[in-house]
């Protein structure tokens, strides 16, 4: 659930999506499910001439197991408390 | 025809094993290894309607077409024939349709709805046991009567159990939600040749449908048999929609004119845009009979709003009275048809009614084409299918423990928000979800109270099942959804994600391992302890160049490893820790005393002295000293500071163990400063005691090579810190707590060792003039030499030289408290250093070029400003070049 409740926190924020087939989409993350499927708002394609089949899409439900990458800026990440949470699932997990 | 491909026509035995000799490269099969024995079970019961489901034989394929898309049209003829043949029920409802017609309205369709025999698949959704009861294949009148009256009731008194079987909501809601999802009548229209009456019928059902879409009159196909019959059916369902329609227009006694009257007045209600816009053309077929059949009615009853011609109406009447709401508060996932209804089908409903010149009317097919293919899967799901579903989901969500489970994002949002804890986790989530599921806020009259309140009691029964969940593994019950919801894996993938690395864990012999060393270190320190009776005097005294090597330090306090793990574990305990303090419950710090090993003597240095080593175990220490009790504070700084020679910290700040800093190594000392020695300054001046100050000062003199320890920054910070908080206490006795001579004379007693310590080696304390370069040119890298003309901003900003301040404190911090002869030596041995401060503050306002002046300026009154910290515990004072008294 570690990467499930961090991912909460970047809702409403922007980030970039590079999927496995490549395709890079930067938008905001509207929302986040517990497969970490993802739902992106008023996206843009970082290299749209390659497709431009992206280019009239403005939203955009992704599937999470397609996703390589989700780059993030440094500022929306709580590093301290992210590595707590890691010892906690860590925890949690020996238990 | 079948359901999901199903191959209902029986086994057929030829086929399969030709297919398998195939397969299996011509090879006959066994039949005993072939057949799993399915038929050795007890005939299931209920499955007498397999048939109704499964269809019969006929091949369908597998490309299904869940919306009501054309093969709906395509196969009337198939779909009727099913109708008739394969329920009794259906076919007495037929049968019946004449006489039905001229019976009072309301009451046949009854009667048929209480034939149905494909008896709500409740099991099939959820938990709840079927409520609706097998009826009587024929009911009386007066049966009848009885029968509606008592559901009035009920429903009156909101005890109808199908509502709690649905959901929990509020009275008001209950009633306005009750159309949609009749929990009797769950959705069985996905079998294909249900098309007719059925299926009609449930739709109707579920989605509160009452109005029917407007036939392109072309597409006209005459039924005869189930026409007449069905309106009722679709009034007797009694969704609210149509109840408003009652309200509007009474009640209409003829099948036909209902439909008329709808098309006649698309105005009505939410409910009614909605259900057109639902189900269709499934209904398409039986209308258009419907209306070519009775089109003289539709003429008659186009004249709205007849007064109530029937006598039968307290059905009607009494709802009208009880659901009022059904106006006024639609529940929120109507919303998604909303807006589109109101424009398009609106409109296009009327249309048909009207004389269209050619190009409205192709214009309207266009729209039309469109509004089918948006339509074309909505309402596959009822609105309860997709709450079971969000249910479902937020229970994969939803803790009961958030904290523990959700740990970052609920910590994450208290610190966002300043430390105060806003909503409810629950009330969160059901507004996170209802935001993000594509649900609408409200629907149309921005009802979100409602919708959330919804959501909430959502959220609250989830959290119920999330409760449950673990118990519920061990049942069948959540491999029985499998299928409903895709694939549920009992592992809970989204919980606990496939490993890329599978790490063993070989705890046991780990600990074997370093049980073993430990035990060999202590046989090794008894050798010791028996052959020289002070060993850990002795031991303390030869520290410093064996603490050169931080491996070293490392191995004789358990090695690497085991600091690591320490760290975890220190690290565990504090999060343990911390959430018992959440939840409000007694704080037990034991373990964590235990885990930082302080003052064990299993150990050549103490564990926790290697702990200060790492970034991380520095980072944790402010929490550590949280759950600290006074007693246990001082024994680990006395601790700390008798082993402070092994100090990892205090060995790189120091110029002649590390004379060649690197910026990683600069940047842990800052670390260590802005971290430890915070804690330390903060606990001397805040509940030291003086003989305590006097304790850890003593620690640090008896233990270690002071004079090693002054050459390090850090060494040369705790050291400042402890005498000048000890002066300081003294300094304050007037104010209070009076000295006892033996506090005083003990306090002279430690000076006096720590000066001796220091004496003829204080000006080693200053760092050679290359060791301070080096951590200049590391600390501010210079711009690049071909760019002359812009480096002079960023040298202004950055004063590049080395901060040499903590020097002169320590010195001010020691001369404060010595006396004169004390002063006279300190002046003594750093006289060379006093002079050549004030030269160099000198030479750089002298020496700058006329740009840099500011900056010379600047470096010469910081210079000044340091040595004079330390001067003027002397009364002197240092100035343009020269030394003064100070007056």
């Amino acid at each position: 659930m570690l990467f499930f409740s961090f991912f909460k926190t970047l809702v409403d924020q922007e980030v970039t999506v590079e999927l496995k087939n490549d395709i890079e989409l930067k938008g905001t993350l509207k929302s986040v499910d517990q497969f970490l499927n993802l739902k992106l708002d008023n996206i843009s394609c970082s290299n749209e001439s390659r497709y431009p089949h992206l280019s009239s899409v403005r939203n955009i439900f992704i599937r999470g197991s397609t996703v390589r990458y989700v780059y993030l800026d440094k500022n929306m990440v709580d590093i301290n408390l992210l590595q707590d949470a890691a010892r906690r699932e860590a925890m949690s997990a020996k238990k | 025809m079948s359901f999901f491909g199903f191959d209902s026509s029986g086994p057929k035995k030829g086929r399969r094993s030709g297919r398998s000799k195939d397969e299996k490269g011509g090879q006959p099969l066994d039949f005993d290894e072939t057949y799993q024995g399915f038929g050795e079970h007890a005939r299931e019961e209920d499955d007498y309607l397999n048939s109704e489901t499964f269809g019969d034989a006929a091949d369908v394929g597998t490309d299904f077409d869940f919306g009501y898309g054309a093969s709906e049209y395509a196969a009337p003829t198939a779909s009727h024939d099913a109708y008739v043949d394969h329920s009794r029920s259906y076919a007495s409802a037929a049968t019946s349709g004449p006489a039905v017609a001229a019976v009072p309205f309301g009451q046949p369709a009854q009667a048929v709805e209480e034939h149905l025999d494909f008896t709500p698949m409740e099991s099939l959704w959820t938990n709840q046991p079927v409520h609706q009861l097998q009826q009587p294949q024929f009911v009386s009148m007066e049966e009848i009567e009885r029968q509606q009256q008592q559901q009035q009731q009920q429903r009156q008194m909101g005890m109808l159990p199908q509502q709690h079987a649905y959901m929990s909501m509020p009275p008001p809601q209950h009633i306005a939600t009750m159309g949609y999802g009749f929990p009797g009548q769950p959705f069985v229209s996905g079998a294909p040749q249900m098309t007719g009456a059925p299926q009609f019928q449930d739709r109707n059902v579920d989605f509160g449908v009452q109005a029917v879409p407007p036939p392109p009159p072309q597409s006209v196909g005459p039924r005869p048999m189930s026409s007449s019959d069905m309106p009722p059916m679709q009034y007797q369902q009694m969704s609210p929609g149509f109840e408003q329609v009652g309200q509007q227009q009474s009640h209409v006694p003829v099948p036909a004119p209902v439909q008329a009257n709808k098309i006649s007045e698309p105005h009505h209600a939410p409910q009614q845009v909605f259900s057109s816009s639902t189900a269709p053309s499934a209904l398409s077929p039986v209308v258009h009979q419907a209306q070519t059949q009775t089109s003289p009615v539709i003429e008659a009853t186009m004249s709205p709003k007849r007064p109530s011609q029937q006598p039968l109406s307290p059905h009607g009447n009494y709802r009208r009275g009880t659901s009022p709401r059904v106006n006024q508060g639609p529940p929120y996932y109507q919303s998604m048809n909303e807006p589109f209804a109101k424009g398009t089908r609106r409109n296009s409903m009327r249309k048909p009614q009207e004389h269209l010149s050619e190009e409205d009317w192709k214009r309207l097919q266009v729209r039309q084409a469109k509004v089918d293919k948006i339509l074309k899967h909505s309402g596959v799901m009822t609105p309860r299918d997709k709450d079971f579903i969000t249910r479902y989901q937020l229970s994969q969500i939803v803790t009961d423990d958030p904290y523990n489970e959700d740990f970052y994002f609920q910590v994450y949002k208290i610190i966002q928000r300043g430390g105060v804890v806003g909503e409810s986790n629950k009330g969160l989530i059901a507004r996170a979800y209802l935001e993000h599921s594509g649900h609408r806020l409200g629907g149309r009259y921005k009802r979100a109270d409602v919708a959330l309140q919804r959501m909430q009691s959502q959220v609250e029964k989830a959290v119920t099942v999330a409760k449950e969940r673990p118990q519920k593994n061990k049942e069948i019950s959540e491999a029985s959804k499998e299928g409903v919801l895709g694939k549920i894996s009992a592992s809970m993938n989204s919980k606990a994600p496939r490993r890329q690395l599978q790490i063993p864990t070989k705890m046991e012999e780990s600990d074997e391992t370093t049980s073993s060393a430990i035990d060999d270190v202590a046989q090794c320190l008894q050798g010791v302890d028996i052959s020289t009776s002070s060993s850990k005097l002795r031991r303390r005294s030869s520290y410093a160049l064996r603490s050169l090597d931080q491996s070293a330090v490392l191995t004789r306090s358990g090695g690497r490893k085991f600091v690591l793990s320490l760290i975890e574990t220190v690290y565990s305990e504090v999060l343990e820790l911390e959430a018992q303090l959440r939840s409000g419950k007694t704080i037990d710090s034991s373990g964590l005393w235990e885990a930082l090993h302080i003052f064990d003597d299993a150990f050549e240095v103490s564990p926790f002295i290697s702990i200060l080593s790492f970034d991380k175990g520095v980072k944790i220490m402010p929490r550590i000293i949280n759950f600290l009790g006074k007693e246990q504070k001082l024994k680990l700084l006395s601790c700390f500071f008798s082993e402070l020679s092994h100090l990892n910290i205090v060995v790189t700040s120091s110029y002649r163990t590390n004379p060649n800093p690197t910026g990683a190594q600069l940047r842990k000392i800052e670390l260590f400063q802005s971290i430890f020695l915070k804690i330390i300054v903060s606990f001397l001046s805040s509940s030291a005691e003086f003989m305590e100050v006097m304790g850890l000062l003593l620690a640090l003199v008896k233990n270690n090579n002071v004079s090693f320890i002054t050459t390090s920054k850090i060494g040369l910070n705790l050291i400042t810190v402890l005498i000048s908080r000890a002066a300081l206490i003294k300094q304050d006795v007037n104010r209070g707590s009076i000295l006892s001579s033996s506090e005083i004379s003990s306090w002279n007693e430690i000076y006096d060792k720590l000066f001796t310590a220091l004496e003829t080696r204080l000006s080693l304390i200053f760092p050679p003039s290359e060791y301070t370069q080096k951590i200049v040119s590391i600390t501010n890298p210079q711009p690049a030499p071909s760019v002359p003309g812009t480096p002079l901003a960023a040298t202004f900003t950055k004063p590049s030289f080395y901060d040499s301040s903590y020097i002169w404190q320590f010195l001010a911090s020691l001369a404060l408290s010595g006396k004169l002869n004390h002063q006279r030596i300190i002046i003594d041995e750093v006289r060379d250093e006093i002079f050549g401060t004030i030269s160099k503050a000198e030479e750089f306002t002298k020496s700058a070029a006329v740009e840099d002046q500011p900056m010379a300026l600047y470096q010469r009154d910081k210079l000044y400003q340091d040595l004079n910290l330390f001067l003027n515990v002397m009364g002197l004072v240092a100035r343009d070049g020269e030394i003064s008294e100070l007056k």
